[in-house]
């Protein structure tokens, strides 16, 4: 019995999907952009009034899918954000781990499962993750350029106003920004290499020092020493190139096979996160780690997670910076509390709370000029943490990130060719 | 039929259901038909998983990690079970690592065996080696060293305590009738001690075996990047960037799913073997 109704289940399952798989098929073909279901979706939502948007959420809950990965963020989120959401607008939050593929894949199976609601109402995402969304018809939306405090937003930034080369469409609202940086000891590597040349010659002078991890950050690290090698960030804009990428990835992969047999365990093994990356650097196993956020050497050594002598540093050939949105799924059990939620992680104070280097020190999506001239005089005299780089270089050696599937393909190319021949 | 094989038929359904409905789902996001980045039918994924040199490289190190540790856990939990029999001691310390959680056990051997761990530390202040890369690299490497110790040390115990077990139940009265007709000590070893502990093991080491093929939580914190254990390759596909490659992971579950259902078979055929033998002596004593 059981047995037969888990076959039905899956039969069914099997079904939906090549049904689904039409519908979406002849709505990408009749309108695009707009929600699925546009009475009672985001788009019809955040038209209304925002007071009767208030009157909708108070007393709901809001399911945030998000990376939960980062003390610092979940300390700002669960203690800070969570309690003014419930005074404020009677919404109770509950942030859950989900993040990137994670997402995608819920939503996948969620659809397939065919149980109307889903159990998310918000998404942290940005990038691939987006996009996937996006081509999977799986956001609603339009809705974020309805948002109260969206007229705060620093539009005029090209790292806010495309994400990966994308345009949001408001299908997704910024709340924050990040840089890459490396990471260094000043006690261990009092003069660091500045430039992709001179750590190609440190990294030969100092063998094992020095690896990448095999996440995220470290195919963004890849990503601009493409950019480095051949032909600069500009060469990569406008969509993916596949001619392009070719010559990029060989120049990328012609530096490795050069350098890798210096890198840590002489390039056979790599670390799998950054995680495993920064114990390693705070071990004194290697000289560097990395970090997709300019600041998390702010945050990690107040936590006591690296040494105090440990700096940010920024490669002067470029580093990538990217911002970071929240979104919500096409099956959001409580839209109006999405929203509530998307536009108080825009107002000043929270923007200034989230940037508070004792906080998290995650960069602002808002633009200073616009604020009222409190909150801007607050923004300019936001305390400097000793360890955090200064804003002007950050902004100086700031790239944009291209199309997603440059990443993508980097990713897969490095595993099957770099990774796995590294015998 | 009995009621007692109705409410069996019951088990082995409410047992299979989630399997057979899991399987099959796997099957249909392999062909492009269910999951993240189904584009309707195709056998691509298929040629894509067996024609990928990853793939073999993963399952050749998932069968020999696993392989070598299960005869490490099984040499020791003999060893230990036999020479400390009657040992209250032993059979109270064999329960530590039974309680520590597998995260936790790699985690551990993380900080104790890698190359800026504790004993690396030692090594240092006793001037045996002058920077972390000097002492032996056994964590993440391709053989797999540490993970393969941790797995042995974390199943050991399992093994030695069905090993207590299975000589504990042993009746004495065999061993004392071939004492009597003048069997030595070594005779009696290995011609009635032995094959009754191997038999009653025998089972629980197949059970081992196949738990350490699906492991992951040990395997991701000690595992090198290459080769990726069988686990970690399918959650790296699950994952992977390129929404069409998702449907990869679903098929090298299926060859997960293969392989855990040949070694069920091998242990019930171990089982019926060990039954048959327990009745045997059963009825002779």
């Amino acid at each position: 019995m059981m047995c037969c109704a888990a076959l039905l289940t899956v039969i069914s399952g099997a079904c939906g999907t090549s049904t689904d798989k039409a519908n979406r098929a002849s709505s990408i073909s009749s309108s695009t952009g707009t929600a699925p279901t546009a009475t009672s979706g985001a788009q019809a939502i955040a038209a209304l009034p925002w007071d009767s948007v208030l009157a909708r959420a108070r007393g709901t809950t809001v399911l945030w899918r998000m990376w939960r990965g980062d003390p610092a963020i979940n300390a700002f989120v669960d203690g800070w954000v969570a309690p003014r959401l419930l005074s404020h607008f009677g919404i109770t939050l509950k942030a859950v781990q989900g993040q990137g593929a994670e997402i995608v894949n819920a939503l996948v199976t969620e659809r397939e499962a065919g149980a109307g609601k889903g159990t998310a109402s918000l998404l942290w995402i940005n990038g691939e993750t987006f996009a996937q969304l996006r081509r999977e018809r799986l956001l609603d939306g339009p809705w974020a350029g309805r948002l109260p405090n969206a007229r705060y937003v620093d539009s005029s930034s090209a790292i806010i106003s495309r994400d990966f080369e994308q345009d949001p469409s408001g299908f997704e609202s910024p709340w924050g920004t990040v840089q890459f940086a490396l990471i260094y000891d000043t006690v261990r590597t009092p003069n660091p290499p500045r430039t992709f040349g001179a750590l190609e010659s440190w990294i030969q002078a100092h063998p094992g020092r020095f690896t990448h991890d095999q996440g995220f950050a470290g195919v963004t690290f890849l990503k601009m020493l493409m950019y480095a090698r051949s032909g600069g960030v500009a060469a990569y804009q406008g969509g993916f190139n596949e001619a392009r990428y070719t010559v990029g990835r060989d120049s990328v992969f012609a530096w490795l096979r050069r350098t890798r047999p210096a890198f840590w365990r002489k390039g056979e093994t790599y670390p799998p996160d950054v995680a495993a990356m920064h114990r390693l650097f705070a071990n004194g196993e290697i000289d560097f780690s990395m970090s997709f956020n300019q600041n998390e050497v702010v945050t990690k050594v107040r936590r006591g997670v690296l040494p105090s002598s440990a700096r940010a540093l920024l490669l002067q050939d470029g580093t990538i910076a990217n911002a970071h949105y929240v979104g919500v799924p096409f099956n959001a059990p409580n839209v109006a509390g999405a929203l509530v939620v998307a536009d108080f992680l825009l107002t000043p104070g929270a923007q200034y709370e989230k940037q508070r280097p004792a906080v998290w020190a995650d960069g602002t999506v808002l633009d200073a000029a616009k604020l009222p001239a409190a909150w801007r005089s607050k923004f300019e005299t936001l305390e400097q943490d000793p360890h955090a780089l200064p804003a002007d270089s950050l902004h100086k050696y700031a790239r944009p990130e291209v199309a997603p599937m440059y990443h993508e393909r980097l990713q897969a190319d490095w595993r099957a060719t770099i990774r796995h021949a590294s015998k | 039929m009995t009621s007692r094989d109705g409410a069996g038929y019951l088990a082995v359904a409410l047992i299979a259901a989630p399997v057979v409905a899991g399987g099959l789902y796997s099957l249909a996001a392999t062909v492009g038909i269910a999951g993240a980045g189904a584009d309707g039918f195709t056998t691509a994924r298929i040629i894509a998983v067996f024609g990928d040199g990853a793939t073999w490289a993963s399952l050749r190190f998932t069968l020999v990690s696993a392989f070598v540790a299960t005869v490490i856990a099984t040499a020791t939990a003999l060893s230990v079970s036999v020479l400390l029999r009657r040992s209250r001691v032993a059979r109270a310390a064999i329960a530590i690592p039974l309680a520590v959680p597998h995260a936790a056990a790699a985690l551990g051997v993380l900080l104790l065996l890698g190359q800026s761990g504790f004993l690396s530390r030692i090594a240092y202040a006793l001037g045996l080696v002058s920077q972390p890369a000097d002492f032996p690299a056994i964590v993440y490497d391709r053989a797999g060293t540490a993970m393969i110790l941790t797995f042995a040390w974390k199943e050991f115990p399992f093994l030695a305590l069905t090993a207590w077990a299975v000589l504990d139940a042993a009746d004495e009265s065999l061993s004392q009738v071939a004492q009597t007709l003048g069997a030595s000590a070594h005779d009696i070893f290995t011609r009635i001690t032995w094959p009754l502990l191997w038999r009653g093991v025998a089972p629980a080491v197949i059970a081992v075996f196949a738990f350490l093929i699906g492991q992951y939580e040990m395997a991701v914190l000690l595992a090198p990047s290459d080769p990726l254990p069988l686990s970690m390759l399918t959650y790296e596909r699950a994952l992977d960037a390129n929404l069409q490659r998702r449907g990869e992971a679903h098929l090298l579950s299926l060859i997960a799913l293969a392989l855990t259902i040949v070694l069920v078979l091998v242990h019930e055929r171990f089982r019926a073997n060990s039954d048959a033998l327990a009745q045997v002596v059963e009825h002779d004593a």
